[in-house]
């Protein structure tokens, strides 16, 4: 997290204060030709009063445009003017500066860090009075920071710590232009080193007859001047010193200004400059791609030397030791990484617990909703109204009909599990067992279908039920049509017990759709078999269906 | 059912196009090689447009839901309902597989460059159209005659309380929407990348309304839906099957007008661009991520289909209602969030797109907390108010829907955050994270569903589900919040959780304040009658209290709420 800063704080330390006559750097007295630049000072109002002129960072002689602090009275914030300065009667010089500002508006719709946003327009009537003198005026956002000029005062900057400023400001230039804008960077004092550290175009407004290929150039210029401290373009500003060129006229790589900067970085400053020869860079996604992939491997070769190679190279580590760069360490991103993993799994671990508690709540809460809960109870109301008269055979028959259950103690109950009961041979249809508990009376669990009545293949057939805690059985009702079939309730302590060691609760015929069996005496049980001893159906096709078991406790 | 997540497209611009017809566009030009692109000279006011796309989605959000609940009058909450939602879910499915994540992730991209070709994007719109209806109908033919085996995939009969027949009945009668929902989502990216938002917005309105005739005309046919035997001669099930496939046929019949206004001329152009593959990664994670949602649905689906009838049809109708704050809260407060923060994250402004992230949880918290809260006691007076009419008044699935409502509200907070945080990864051109996220969710949530048939009777599976699928949502804004943070640093979660613990207090006055009120309505009412009153009393009564003692803490995220609720009641 915390930025390993040498360099950039001693000179971020130096912020400009407000007034601080910096025209002695500016070089601005000594290559100001223009008679109407007097009504240009500090104190002075420019777009119809609304801007009051705090300092003048630079001129760009190129377009007479005049690089100011400014402060706008009405929102009280600060902002930077480029204004272009010229006159009216000029046509030329006009019509170029109508260029410009469309330029400026066109790029108004541009976002970007290390561009400062055109917050405004002014033309000459639109803004600005024509007693002025002035052509125009481009209003962006104030940054705070460095001048560039100021910076390569205390000399060049380390080759990686060069990469580093450069590389968002090429992404800005690189995304310009994919949006065919032209940012118009080509100016050491149209651009700022920013509080983040890196270079930022602070004051747009490109050249009339500016190009992308300018914009590249520019990015060549400004390595070159960082590293080397020249600049190699033509009109830099004064107190700039232009870059040394050899017999040829060519340009001199930086490499041989400054020995210790890497070929590579040399190579791509020189290259992207030069206008001519082959193997030279002329667009911005090549500039970004070859300085990414060197800011890159600087700072590995950085890191390096940081982790304690200190026999490697000692004279070429900066100066306290430390590497300047605008990422978070790489030892920090994977620590939290890892911290995350364990977060993850102890969330994964927390969620998968209070899940468990989720669901047993839910079904410890709704068992009493479904023993009282009107579902069970609506599906069976309407088979048991015109069966009420059957009641003096099964008793409490009716406890279901939710209206006036006959004999109030007794209530439903749910068992949790239900599954095939075949002590001896294969089980019948265990698939279809929940079916006889699912509350639903048109679905249903059949017997196989057997040639033989019962006890020929088997002594008999059934389903085993599990309750979730032991509960006081008092009665069963069997929902079949299979009339004729046989049914004895059994129990036992396990629920796949051999026949011999379960023990017969009570029995009963199926002989109308609703049969009650009544328990001989109530008897507290969790694995309940309902054991079929003889089968319904025709001869020869003998099967039972059961669409639906009711089991009942007392209250 | 699934999160329908589509990764956030350009951010939208103005849509004067789609109120005045640009010029020239009566007449089709002679020349049909270029394709004139809009008129950006001026662009149109974006407040005002994304006012009435607004409203668009608010009305298709509403009707949508209220198609839905008509369905449950009609249909009840039992088997044929649940057929119907399974097999309706299918097309979306295919679709989604088959086009869904990479429509948004390439197609859309693609389109908005392409207008710089010289031919102003005619060829490459044409190679598109070309290459995706030929794959649709394709795939549409493929599903229709493999629908049993798609129900087979997402129906467990073992236990045979669901009717797989009826499904697949369905199925041959709704899968052919695969193919008109990739006409309508592609006509509507090639709009949209035209700066016409307006049809695009008002055609899912189209559609729910045809459907609300439809299931008017299948109250009027007489007769019932047979299960056994399951005929697909039989007339209601024709008349729901063909009548909701007309709904989106028409959805994507509305787009071409707007289409043919544009200038454009459809001509068979075969061929893949080349600029498509430069995506193919980013695509693959996309896909990957609708493959994994979809386990998890399936899953689903299976055990809802293996528990008690109606299941399906509950847990359906109660994720959209619980879905429902959010919709209204995504579109009228995030949409002016959310192209901020894929602003911040294109320049790489990670601070700013913190700020953003913060921000946005934040009004999350204090505007969907109360209504969690309140939604967690009137639950079940909802599920009965909404769906307990007609045949949904059968049974105690009304009242079941409205628990499994009540159960999972704790959710709606966590879900919104993970849409939330979904979106902050693509805006960073992450589509890893977020798969291997929902991966995560999907490995936890698999396992809890098949618990709950173990623990939990037949009937209260679906409330399981629905809990379930909360919690994984918990899981997944967690897991969303620490990947963020390895990613980016400290995210002032400090801030968002004071903001969460107040908020919960405030909540839990509401919900006192919100039961109390719910002892005085009179218990001798019917139960529909009281089912409304509870719901209104106890809402009005358990939000006020929320939201005032919110107000009475002095929440400044509470701020753009009231300002809009008051900026209404001065209009009003």
């Amino acid at each position: 997290m915390t930025d390993v800063r040498s360099e950039g704080d001693s000179v971020g330390g130096r912020e400009i204060a407000v007034n601080d006559g910096r025209s002695e750097h500016g070089g601005v007295p000594r290559t100001s030709i223009r008679a109407s630049r007097g009504a240009l000072a500090p104190g002075g109002v420019v777009g119809d009063g609304r801007y009051r002129l705090l300092a003048q960072l630079g001129v760009d002689e190129r377009v007479g445009a005049h690089l100011w602090r400014a402060r706008d009275g009405q929102l009280r914030r600060d902002v930077a003017l480029t204004v272009l300065v010229g006159d009216p009667a000029d046509v030329t010089a006009a019509r170029g500066a109508q260029r410009t500002l469309e330029r400026a508006a066109h790029a108004s719709q541009f976002g970007h860090r290390n561009v400062a946003r055109v917050l405004d327009v002014l033309s000459l009537g639109d803004g600005i009075a024509s007693t002025e003198g002035l052509l125009g005026i481009v209003v962006a956002e104030w940054t705070k920071g460095t001048d560039l000029v100021d910076m390569i005062g205390d000399g060049p900057v380390a080759p990686a710590t060069a990469c580093r400023m450069l590389e968002p400001l090429a992404e800005a230039v690189d995304r310009a232009h994919n949006q065919g804008l032209v940012l118009g960077i080509d100016h050491p004092q149209r651009v700022r080193r920013s509080p983040d550290g890196t270079v930022r175009l602070v004051f747009p407004g490109p050249l009339p007859n500016g190009t992308l290929r300018d914009d590249v150039k520019a990015l060549g210029a400004y390595l070159y001047l960082l590293l080397t401290g020249y600049w190699p373009l033509e009109h830099g500003p004064a107190a700039i010193p232009a870059a040394p060129t050899g017999k040829d006229g060519a340009l001199q790589p930086p490499q041989s200004l400054r020995p210790e900067v890497p070929k590579e970085l040399s190579a791509l400053a020189a290259r992207t400059v030069e206008d001519s020869g082959g193997g030279g860079v002329r667009t911005s996604a090549a500039f970004l791609r070859v300085l990414s992939q060197i800011a890159q491997d600087e700072e590995h070769k950085a890191y390096l030397r940081r982790t304690g190679a200190e026999t490697e190279q000692p004279g070429y580590t900066e100066a306290d030791g430390t590497v300047w760069t605008t990422r978070r360490p790489v030892t920090d991103a994977g620590q939290r990484k890892k911290l995350a993993f364990g977060a993850t799994v102890l969330v994964v671990a927390a969620v998968g617990i209070i899940a468990w508690i989720g669901l047993s709540l839910i079904s410890f809460f709704s068992d009493e909703d479904a023993a009282i809960g009107p579902d069970f109870n609506v599906a069976e109301t309407t088979q048991q109204d015109d069966e009420d008269e059957d009641s003096d055979e099964t008793g409490e028959g009716n406890a279901g009909s939710g209206q006036e259950p006959p004999e109030p103690s007794l209530v439903e109950i749910d068992p949790g599990h239900v599954q095939g009961y075949n002590p001896k041979g294969t089980g019948d249809h265990p698939d279809r067992a929940p079916n006889a508990i699912d509350g639903n009376p048109d679905t249903s669990w059949v017997t196989s279908q057997y040639k033989q009545q019962l006890p020929a293949l088997k002594p008999g057939t059934g389903l085993s039920l599990t309750f979730e805690e032991p509960v006081e059985l008092h009665k069963v009702d069997v929902l079949s049509e299979s009339t004729g079939t046989e049914i004895e309730v059994r129990t036992a302590d396990h629920p796949n017990s051999y026949l011999d060691s379960t023990e017969v609760l009570g029995s009963g015929e199926v002989t109308e759709r609703e049969t009650g069996i009544e328990l001989d005496e109530p008897t507290t049980v969790t694995y309940v078999m309902i054991w079929i001893t003889k089968l319904g159906g025709p001869d020869g096709a003998f099967e039972s269906e059961i669409n639906e078991l009711t089991f009942y406790t007392s209250e | 059912m699934l999160p329908r997540v589509a990764p956030p497209g350009p951010p939208g611009r103005g849509d004067a196009a789609a109120e005045q017809p640009s010029p020239g566009a009566g007449e089709a030009p002679g020349d049909a090689d270029r394709w004139e692109t809009p008129d950006q000279a001026e662009p149109p006011s974006l407040a005002r447009s994304a006012g009435t796309i607004a409203i668009a989605s608010l009305i298709s959000r509403i009707t949508g839901f209220a198609w839905k609940v008509m369905l449950v009058w009609v249909l009840g909450i039992g088997v044929a309902n649940d057929s119907f939602n399974v097999a309706n879910t299918l097309p979306n499915i295919v679709y989604e597989l088959l086009l869904g994540g990479v429509l948004a992730s390439i197609v859309v991209p693609l389109l908005v460059r392409s207008q710089d070709d010289p031919d102003g994007g005619l060829a490459y719109t044409q190679r598109l159209l070309t290459v995706a209806l030929t794959t649709l109908a394709a795939a549409t033919v493929i599903a229709v005659v493999t629908a049993p085996a798609f129900t087979a995939i997402y129906v467990d009969s073992s236990t045979d309380r669901a009717n797989s027949e009826l499904t697949t009945a369905f199925a041959y009668l709704l899968l052919p929407q695969v193919f008109f929902y990739g006409v309508f989502a592609l006509l509507m990216a090639i709009l949209n990348a035209r700066n016409v938002f307006g049809p695009p917005a008002w055609a899912p309105v189209v559609n729910n309304l045809v459907i609300m005739t439809t299931i008017g005309v299948y109250a009027l046919v007489p007769g019932q839906i047979s299960l056994d035997p399951v005929s697909m001669g039989d007339a209601k099930i024709l008349t729901l099957g063909v009548g909701v496939t007309i709904g989106i046929v028409a959805q994507a019949a509305m787009l071409l007008p707007p289409l043919l206004r544009s200038g454009f001329r459809f001509r068979w152009r075969w061929g893949i661009d080349e600029r498509m593959k430069e995506f193919g990664t980013l695509a693959a994670w996309i896909v990957g991520y609708v493959l994994v949602s979809q386990l998890g649905y399936i899953v689903t689906t299976r055990v809802l289909t293996a528990g008690a009838p109606g299941g399906m049809t509950a847990y359906y109708n109660a994720w959209l209602l619980f879905q429902l704050p959010y919709g209204v809260l995504g579109v009228s407060l995030l949409t002016a969030i959310m192209p901020r923060m894929s602003r911040a994250a294109a320049d790489g402004d990670d601070h700013g797109l913190i700020g953003h992230l913060s921000y946005a949880s934040r009004i999350s918290t204090v505007t969907l907390l109360p209504i969690a809260a309140v939604m967690t006691v009137v639950g079940s007076s909802a599920g009965i108010a909404l769906y307990s009419i007609g045949q949904g008044a059968e049974g105690a699935g009304a009242e079941r829907l409205g628990q499994a409502l009540a159960i999972s509200a704790f959710g709606l907070l966590p879900y919104a955050l993970v849409m939330l945080q979904l979106r902050v990864f693509y805006a960073l051109k992450d589509a890893r994270t977020p798969t291997l996220i929902m991966l995560v969710m999907t490995a936890v949530k698999v396992p809890l569903l098949y618990l709950c048939p173990v623990l939990l009777a037949p009937h209260q599976i679906v409330l399981g589900a629905m809990l379930v699928n909360s919690l994984t949502f918990v899981v997944g804004a967690f897991l969303g919040q620490v990947w963020l943070w390895a990613r980016l640093g400290n995210l002032r979660s400090r801030r968002v959780l004071g903001v969460i613990i107040f908020t919960v207090a405030a909540c839990a006055l509401g919900v006192v304040a919100a039961v109390g009120a719910g002892m005085l309505v009179p218990g001798t009412l019917p139960e529909i009658v009281e089912a409304w009153i509870s719901l209104l009393v106890q809402s009005i009564v358990g939000l006020g209290v929320s939201f005032g003692a919110l107000a009475a803490l002095g929440l400044e995220e509470l701020k753009p709420v009231t300002s809009r609720v008051s900026a209404l009641v001065r209009r009003g």
